[in-house]
């Protein structure tokens, strides 16, 4: 009842931010300086018709919107043109049927290239999410239940530690390291692999995806043990745990069924933010270890000035964060029945 | 629960990790190849970058390939013959080429290619400058292209070396701009196997090849992100050979006991330049010039002077750490006999650049340190900008700073996006000294063209420098016939623009890559220029036994 019209109205803000996002992202790249058509290719071969040929292809030669030619530098033109000749509209109409452009790196559509790349992404991230939280969440019990003792001062120094590690160092640190043990040091597979048998790709995929499995799951284990562990002494030192201890319930229970449940509470919100910003955080893990996922693929983009390529990257961050935002507002509302609460 | 699933997941990672690889003894014969970075399209009309061109060159044809000594041999065709005006020429098409998919490979195909390459302006290089003197393009049933240009010019090797012929049965069904070509069908001594972008392109011999076959079964490419990244593969024998790493890298290469570092010209060069913004007001572009440079760069002498101020060698051995040589003009040492190494660079003499601009003028009026314009109207600080993604400009930058304060110059230096430079650049020429660089063309006349007059308007001239001399002569050199009196024109045009200090040009980077010496031998490491992945070396390397 109540919770239908919750779920709807942040539904409703979800959609409203990704509106404002899509504006923002395409007005971003336009204030940009240089010339997109030139951009990444410099050279005195490139001749003024080919330049003009260029801008043709990817709409380029038309106005920015009505009223402005570019903006940057600010030219202004004709208000009176038919707002679907602008490049403004042509982007949101094909944004509508789902189009997001042709990269002018790869002359590739755009929302192919990122499709392609995002399944990586997915298959890292999960991994590295999936590990990270296990660690995370049994370290931070180990520390919160062990509080002030060796254990845990253990446990806080190395996950500290583990979390202000700059991603790209460790990974480095680790490329360096595992090409000394074998480990392939970039790619998610090995050229030609295609022609084994199905379970040999699976190890060869599973064999190049141990390092920037491994600096993932390190970077971000850290996190969630630092929070597990604050989150469950403070839940620990709650009234309705002595209760329980005076009960007589043993550690396994108090904890299991009175203790966790509210210490996940923050933990979930980190979570869900984090599964959104990751998309991006990848970036450096990728492209040390030459993963071909979203990030590298970014990375790419920024070297290359792919401006329709890094306007796709940049809705789908955004789109990710957002939905994540309203997953955890919503799993919020169904673990913790506070808030929902006007 | 869950710990039980996590040791079970981490077990299967590592026994999978343990088992992968393992070979049987029928395995092809495989080289892989390390590259930063990855072909952009394998169409070959948008292709810009080198590496999707290193395909172009493995799996398709073209009527002349490049040698690593800068000359250029026939390829698919028996005889090539001009009409006596330069204006039309016939190539005799060598008889039973075939296709990657068995089809014949006919003039018609060649010539169907090249009106391709005329008529698409979108493609931005084959179009735009290699098929700008092109005519009209037929073929005879007796297997000959009769090519007819609109003027008669001396360099047509050069301008058809990157025109790859295309399969007429294949490309006449697609759209030329959108196709991807990710199948290739070539005619060259290897065939695409697989691709996956941005990951590997997997080549295989191609057994029908009409001149010699390939020693090796496989050729792959493999994609790093990182070239720290292609070093460790290297050193971990995950790759045969690179060619490209950090400078940092080649000193800790060298002592590797199975990697052999070779050291030499790039097979297309990267110049990096030293721009001075000289300007002179009334050629200012009307579309977008802005002009805003320092009066003091329009003067020779204090051009000259910092030349004289400049230590090339210790910016070398700092920013190249010792791999490259000292640079002249534009026109590298890569580019052979277009080289004109007769020029007697500027001697590094900080006295004699002192007594230059003391002469001239330019004393430190107001005894701060810097030297000001002759009338006091300002001091000789420059605003000095290099994009943001350059690794070398940083520290010349700094090291060019120390250099020029000993003759009272000032530098304001920062990095700039590489987007706000080329704005700032041409043809706004906003700016004072800019650090930047070209690639070059086999032939020398596209970088000759940067300091042409009629480059200033459309962004290619990036210093603004306007000769009639030099205009001329540029014309001339376009249209000599005659290859000695065309190098001889190159080379006055060289040593002009080095006397007016136009740019300077501080080295000639050298390509330095690395082969295993335990995988495969027979690299072609003693010609002119450097190259492995050239289809040269990948021809003839064989298995160490």
């Amino acid at each position: 009842m109540n919770r239908t019209r919750i779920i709807l109205r942040k539904s409703a803000w979800a959609i409203f931010t990704i509106f404002i996002v899509i504006i923002f992202n395409f007005f971003l790249f336009r204030v940009l300086p240089g010339d997109p058509a030139r951009a990444g290719i410099r050279d005195p071969r490139l001749k003024k018709e080919a330049i003009e040929a260029l801008q043709v292809k990817f709409g380029l030669d038309k106005p920015v919107i009505n009223c402005f030619e570019t903006l940057n530098p600010i030219k202004l033109g004709s208000c009176t043109i038919n707002p679907m000749e602008t490049q403004f509209f042509i982007y949101a109409g094909n944004l509508v049927k789902g189009e997001l452009g042709i990269s002018y790196h790869t002359n590739r559509p755009v929302a192919d290239v990122l499709a392609e790349r995002l399944w990586n992404t997915i298959l890292l991230i999960g991994a590295g999410q999936i590990l990270s939280i296990l660690l995370g969440v049994v370290l931070g019990i180990v520390a919160a239940w062990k509080a002030r003792t060796s254990v845990d001062y253990g446990a806080v120094t190395a996950s500290l530690i583990a979390w202000s590690l700059p991603t790209f160092w460790l990974g480095i640190i680790l490329l360096f390291w595992g090409s000394t043990v074998g480990l392939p040091v970039g790619g998610k597979a090995t050229p030609g692999i295609s022609t084994y048998p199905l379970i040999q790709q699976w190890a060869d995929i599973a064999k190049h995806m141990f390092l920037p499995t491994l600096t993932y799951t390190i970077v971000y284990m850290g996190e969630y043990t630092l929070i597990m562990r604050s989150s469950l002494i403070d839940v620990l030192s709650e009234d309705y745990i002595l209760t329980a201890r005076a009960k007589g319930l043993n550690s396994t229970q108090i904890l299991r069924d009175h203790a966790l449940k509210n210490a996940m509470l923050p933990l979930v919100t980190v979570i869900a933010i984090n599964l959104g910003f990751t998309v991006a955080g990848v970036i450096q893990i990728e492209s040390v270890f030459s993963w071909p996922g979203l990030g590298s693929a970014i990375f790419e983009a920024v070297i290359r000035r792919d401006f329709p390529m890094l306007q796709g990257a940049f809705l789908l961050i955004a789109v990710t964060v957002i939905l994540a935002n309203l997953l955890a507002d919503l799993t919020y509302t169904f673990l913790d029945p506070r808030v929902n609460v006007e | 629960m869950k710990q039980k699933v996590l040791y079970i997941m981490l077990l299967a990672a590592l026994l999978l990790a343990a088992c992968g690889g393992g070979g049987s003894a029928e395995q092809p014969v495989v080289v892989r190849v390390g590259k930063a970075g990855s072909p952009d399209t394998l169409n070959p009309g948008n292709a810009i970058l080198a590496n999707s061109y290193t395909i172009f060159e493995l799996v398709y044809d073209s009527m002349y390939e490049l040698n690593l000594d800068g000359s250029f041999r026939l390829s698919i065709a028996d005889s090539a013959a001009v009409s006596d005006d330069g204006l039309t020429w016939t190539f005799k098409i060598k008889d039973g080429i075939k296709w990657h998919d068995g089809e014949a490979l006919t003039a018609e195909d060649v010539a169907w290619t090249y009106n391709l390459y005329k008529d698409t302006p979108e493609y931005p290089y084959l179009n735009g400058y290699y098929t700008t003197y092109f005519d009209a393009i037929t073929f005879t049933d007796n297997n000959e292209v009769i090519l007819t240009l609109n003027e008669s010019i001396p360099n047509l090797e050069s301008q058809l070396v990157f025109l790859y012929i295309l399969p007429k049965h294949i490309w006449e069904n697609v759209d030329k701009l959108e196709y991807e070509n990710t199948e290739m069908v070539g005619s060259g001594p290897f065939k695409m196997t697989e691709y996956a972008q941005n990951e590997f392109v997997r080549l295989s011999a191609n057994t029908e090849y009409f001149g010699t076959q390939p020693k090796v079964d496989e050729v792959i490419f493999q994609s790093f992100d990182n070239q720290d990244a292609l070093v460790q593969a290297i050193k971990a024998g995950q790759v045969d050979m690179i060619t490209e790493m950090p400078s940092t890298a080649a000193a800790s290469l060298k002592e590797e006991p199975n990697i052999e570092l070779v050291v030499g010209a790039p097979l297309s060069p990267y110049v990096a330049d030293i721009i001075f913004n000289q300007i002179d007001p009334e050629n200012c572009p009307e579309d977008g010039g802005i002009c805003s440079g320092h009066p003091a760069l329009l003067d020779k002498n204090v051009r000259l002077a910092m030349a004289h101020a400049t230590n090339k060698q210790q910016l070398i051995d700092v920013v190249l750490l010792g791999l490259g040589k000292p640079g002249l003009t534009l026109i590298p040492d890569g580019l052979g006999v277009w080289y004109n190494n007769s020029i007697q660079d500027y001697a590094f003499d900080v006295d004699l650049a002192n007594q230059t601009l003391d002469d001239a003028g330019y004393v430190d009026a107001d005894g701060d340190g810097i030297r000001d314009m002759p009338d006091g109207s300002r001091s000789l600080t420059f605003r000095m900008n290099w994009p943001s993604d350059s690794i070398e400009a940083p520290r010349m930058a700094e090291l060019l700073g120390e250099m020029w304060s000993a003759i009272g110059i000032a530098l304001e230096p920062s990095a700039v996006d590489p987007d706000a430079l080329t704005a700032q650049c041409c043809p706004a020429f906003d700016f004072d000294i800019m650090i930047w660089g070209w690639y070059s063309d086999p032939d020398p006349s596209s970088l000759l063209y940067v300091y042409t007059t009629d480059a200033i308007p459309y962004g290619s001239s990036e210093t603004g420098y306007s000769n009639p001399v030099y205009d001329e002569l540029y014309a001339k050199q376009q249209i000599e016939l005659n290859f000695d009196a065309r190098k001889d024109i190159v080379w006055e045009m060289q040593k002009l623009v080095h006397d007016d200090v136009v740019y300077i040009i501080p080295y000639y980077s050298a390509a330095v890559q690395a082969y295993r010496t335990d995988r495969f031998t027979g690299w072609i490491t003693d010609q002119a220029k450097v190259e492995l992945a050239d289809v040269t070396s990948l021809m003839v390397i064989e298995p160490v036994k």
